[in-house]
């Protein structure tokens, strides 16, 4: 977050007279909020809106066994250093590890993301990690949410710089320095979302607070829940009423601003109608926060309210003891998991054309077993990405071996491929985002390090 | 805390002559009360509704004299009320010994965690009430919900302002985070034993407290850098700790953060190769964890290290139930060179204390301090005058923090017109702030912590060494706005537990928006925003008087007017 900004542009009343004109009246006449909901899913999947890409980050908390994940079952090394916690390899009746190439297979919870590898819409890369040794959790997410390993002080998040280096889909590629002249752009009425669109709509994180991958200059919403977004919870309409009249003001500062436009986001989620919510097909998102964090994340991109980064915790990784094997308390992280994505991937349908799902876990755990059933602390890890335009159906990355000589401090999975490469690769290849090297301050990208996940 | 009826039954009389008549109207002239103001805006918590009476009845210049010398002060009404949580004042060690998970616990949670939903269930189901509130009682949660409302009542209730005040600005400069591991059972101790003590003494005590103290350097880990060569022919094969040693040697955390956000400032001229250095000289600087002294076994110490120790590199113990240790065997001997000064070889602690000085005494940190405290309690936009004279009162006093503030608090340019009521409120700001204009009464309360916490502002969670920021505009963003005014609507509702408003401010009589807003917003101008809340109430129907008070209050403190101070 710098603290030294140009001046802000003034605002646009254009644009504050349209969105007042438009939704603010129809909601002022009293008519149900699903009439709206209706107008905003019936757009044409041609309109620019449709087009919009979406990156949606799924951060693993807690360091996720990756071998256990997408499991080098061709390794020996991987059956000597692990009994209790082992997936065997692929047989026949399908009991072990779900064959990818020969050599990895994805643990048999994660059958649902089995399908899209068949379907090649979904790539592995595989001993991914950080350059940093540290083995704490806290500095570990830290350093992979602000993309800067070793240095502490970056204030912002990597996702953040990613919006403030994407053009919006829908602007004629004017710079996103500053968030009031990109609204003006739209209300400038270059696209028909004008009325829908609303900055910090561009970046969402599901959850109570916003998560230091999207702290930063660029206008973001935490989301705790969709349904109760707004003044009094979104259901006091005569206070947000209130509100905005006490807020607005000719002039114009910081905080009336930031007033202005979240009754302007509050109306447009609100128009979004997340109490009438159906997915699509029939498809049942699994019980608890992570699968309504994806649910929300559905709902939003289908309304088309101009969402660029979508941002979903899960958690419940740190299987120091107990993990468990084919079945246990891994597996029933990862069945919640992939049944999650999964439920994600064909609600969204045909949109998955325009979205690429990504996940990513702070560190990965060691090659052995510990004593008490469990994996400790380790270095490299896998991450997987999803979506209709991924190069998938293949493991990527140089695969540094299990034996004793080949692992990171004697111990663990090395790291062959750094995890900024798979995020800068995303970015520029999916989102369009351009200046890598101020979304990766300190840390050179060429497109030759990228693996391939998005083609070339 | 004081029952809540008590304070309820003071009733309309008592504490509405506080909140109205004890507004300026005698000898002093508006200027005066402005002044008094804008000091009770930035240098306490926010004006209670009698504040601003006291201020100009002794002068702004003898109340932040008194403030600055806090330990004059009593602070009865404070010190009854900590002693109500339990879990605040208690030691490093006893909170590790009381509140650390217990391996059995660890193993049952596990054990059913890995049968899935039916497992967690079934342990539930299997605790006793008693068993399930003892464990709630023993969570690092309460712990943190304790350290939290502590924080609340003193900054709500203390008559020692300024010191609060201080003391979470100086804890922000020196962050430590209360959910990395071990910190929190550390963290309680490192603001009442590290901070507090120091913020109106001399800058580089305070700094060699928070360096010294085992919260910071657990946090930025110095406490495992070490010499790799040294660690390694000292330690070798005595076990898994000295593995761990080994496989770490040299972590330039805390060196690091020490120059760029503790002293010099990122600009302030030191290199790459600084932070080396500064990390070598303080290789060694670790503490005794409470686990070692629980199981009693000290960290292991190799033998016949003794012997090859010279002067000054004897093994150096602090003070305290998890003191601050330095292990010479761990230390590097080298010669080094810091900011330009030659630290010589064979030394011990001396290098770590050396350094503390050299940077504490850096015409930067003057410089970088000084801009801090004015981007805090003056402007977003620091004016460079002031920088300027508050980094000369730096210097020329050896740092010493209370004439710092002094020179702060009594400079004409805190005082320009420029910067009244112009800072926007901190989440934290605004909580506390709205408890005191309303003179609520405040216990724990579930509903303000979540709300610091999805407003970004949860004491002690903040997880950066940077801190919180102070610019208004990191605070300001949509959906902080809602949760803002959401903030007022609750409070005022009556639906924040743990917080209620001042029975006074709530008459039963009739009172109109206006008196209600010059107690909130003493000295705003708020003919606008009485007239928008007047227009508001005309359009509703059916509300009783006690309702539309409330409801006047719930947008009065969730106007754009009480967001800033």
């Amino acid at each position: 977050m710098s603290h030294h900004h140009g001046p802000r542009q003034p605002r646009d009343l254009s644009r504050r007279a349209f969105v007042r004109g438009g939704s603010l009246a129809l909601l002022a006449l009293g008519l149900p909020p699903d009439f709206l909901t209706r107008s905003l899913l019936a757009q044409p999947a041609t309109s620019s809106a449709a087009r919009k890409k979406t990156l949606i980050c799924i951060f693993q908390r807690g360091a996720v066994d990756g071998l256990n994940m997408v499991v080098p079952f061709g390794e020996k090394a991987y059956y000597t250093r692990r009994r209790a916690t082992a997936i065997p390899a692929p047989v026949r009746d399908g009991t072990g590890a779900l064959d990818l190439d020969g050599f990895f297979g994805l643990h048999p919870s994660l059958k649902p993301l089995h399908e899209l590898y068949g379907r090649k819409e979904l790539a592995i890369v595989h001993a991914v990690g950080s350059p940093n040794p540290t083995r704490s959790h806290f500095d570990a997410q830290d350093f992979m949410e602000s993309a800067t390993p070793g240095v502490k002080s970056t204030k912002d998040g990597w996702l953040n710089r990613v919006l403030g280096n994407t053009d919006c889909a829908d602007c004629t590629g004017r710079s996103l320095k500053d968030g009031a002249a990109h609204s003006a752009d739209h209300a400038a009425g270059q696209t028909g979302m004008a009325s829908t669109f609303h900055p910090a709509l561009r970046g969402v994180a599901m959850g109570a607070s916003m998560p230091r991958a999207l702290r930063g200059q660029q206008p973001a919403l935490a989301i705790a829940d969709l349904e109760r977004f707004g003044v009094g919870g979104g259901r006091d309409a005569a206070a947000q009423t209130a509100f905005e009249r006490i807020y607005g003001t000719d002039g114009g500062d910081l905080v009336t601003d930031a007033a202005d436009d979240a009754f302007e986001a509050a109306r447009i989620l609100k128009a979004a109608n997340p109490l009438q919510y159906r997915s699509a097909n029939g498809v049942e998102y699994p019980n608890g926060d992570f699968g309504r964090s994806l649910r929300q994340i559905a709902q939003l991109i289908k309304s088309d309210v101009g969402v660029e980064i979508a941002f979903a915790d899960i958690g419940g990784w740190d299987t120091h003891q107990a993990q468990g094997a084919v079945q246990g308390q891994l597996a029933n992280r990862f069945n919640e998991l992939s049944r999650g994505i999964r439920a994600l991937y064909d609600d969204l349908g045909d949109r998955m054309d325009d979205v690429v799902i990504m996940t990513m876990s702070e560190f990965g755990r060691t090659v052995a077993e510990n004593g008490t059933g469990g994996t400790d602390h380790g270095h490299a890890n896998c991450m997987m990405i999803m979506g209709g335009t991924v190069s998938g159906g293949r493991i990527l990355g140089d695969w540094p071996g299990l034996e004793r000589e080949q692992l990171y401090e004697g111990r663990d999975l090395n790291v062959t491929t750094d995890f900024r490469d798979v995020f800068a690769e995303v970015a520029s290849r999916h989102l369009r985002t351009k200046n890598l090297e101020r979304v990766f301050p300190g840390h050179t990208i060429a497109p030759a390090k990228f693996r391939g996940v998005l083609g070339a | 805390m004081a029952p809540h009826s008590n304070r309820w039954i003071l009733g309309a009389a008592t504490a509405l002559s506080l909140g109205v008549a004890a507004l300026p109207v005698s000898a002093q002239t508006p200027a005066d009360s402005a002044r008094a103001l804008h000091l009770l805006s930035r240098a306490s918590w926010g004006p209670r509704p009698s504040d601003i009476g006291a201020v100009l009845t002794m002068g702004a210049n003898t109340w932040l004299d008194r403030q600055l010398n806090p330990e004059n002060l009593a602070d009865r009404d404070v010190e009854a009320r900590l002693k109500l949580l339990p879990t605040v004042s208690l030691s490093m060690s006893e909170l590790y010994r009381d509140y650390s998970p217990r391996p059995a616990d660890v193993q049952a949670a596990r054990k059913a965690q890995a049968m899935g939903d039916s497992g967690m269930a079934k342990m539930q189901d299997a605790m006793t009430p008693a068993e399930r509130r003892e464990r709630a009682a023993r969570s690092p949660q309460r712990l943190h919900a304790e350290l939290v409302t502590a924080k609340l009542q003193r900054s709500v209730f203390s008559e020692r302002q300024l010191e609060d005040v201080m003391t979470d600005f100086w804890f922000n400069h020196f962050n430590v985070f209360f959910n990395k591991g071990q910190d929190r059972y550390l963290v309680s101790d490192y603001e009442r034993s590290a901070i507090r003590p120091n913020v109106f003494g001399k800058f580089e005590n305070l700094l060699i407290a928070t360096a010294q103290h085992p919260a910071m350097l657990f946090y930025l880990d110095n406490w495992q850098s070490v010499y790799v060569d040294t660690a390694a022919r000292a330690l070798q094969n005595t076990g898994p700790l000295a593995a761990r040693l080994r496989a770490r040697g040299l972590n330039e955390n805390y060196a690091r953060e020490l120059l760029e956000l503790h002293t010099l400032g990122v600009d302030g001229g030191y290199t790459q190769a600084d932070v080396i250095e500064v990390a070598r000289a303080l290789t060694g600087w670790t503490y005794e964890p409470p686990r070692a002294q629980q199981q009693g076994q000290a960290p292991q110490r190799p033998a016949g290290n003794r012997a090859r120790a010279g002067r000054g590199m004897q093994e150096v113990r602090g003070k305290g139930d998890v003191p601050f240790v330095f292990r010479a065997q761990l230390h590097d001997r080298d010669e080094k060179t810091v900011l330009g000064q030659k630290l010589a070889a064979n030394r011990g602690i001396e290098d770590g204390m050396d350094v503390m000085k050299i940077v504490a005494r850096h015409p930067s940190t003057a410089r970088f301090i000084a801009t801090k405290l004015v981007e805090r309690f003056v402007s977003d936009k620091p004016p460079a005058d002031l920088v300027d004279h508050l980094a000369d009162v730096f210097q020329k006093t050896n740092g010493d923090l209370r004439e710092v503030t002094r020179a702060l608090f009594t400079s004409d340019e805190f005082y320009s017109s420029e910067y009244r009521h112009a800072k926007v409120k901190t989440p934290y700001e605004l909580v506390v702030s709205a408890a005191r204009a309303t003179g609520a009464e405040v216990s724990q309360s579930r509903r303000s912590i979540d709300l610091l916490r999805t407003m970004g502002h949860l004491p002690y969670a903040e997880p950066t060494p940077a801190g919180f920021p102070a610019m208004s505009e990191d605070w300001v963003n949509s959906g902080a706005m809602l949760n803002r005014m959401n903030f007022g609507l609750d409070l005022a509702g009556g639906r924040v537990d743990g917080v209620r408003i001042d029975a006074s401010l709530m008459p039963r009589g009739e009172t109109s928006t206006d008196v209600l807003l010059t107690a909130v917003l003493p000295g705003i101008d708020t003919k606008r925003l009485s007239q928008r809340i007047s227009e508001d109430l005309a359009a509703q129907s059916g509300l009783t008087q006690r309702a539309r008070l409330q409801r006047a209050l719930g947008l009065a403190l969730g106007s754009p007017e009480f967001q800033r101070r």
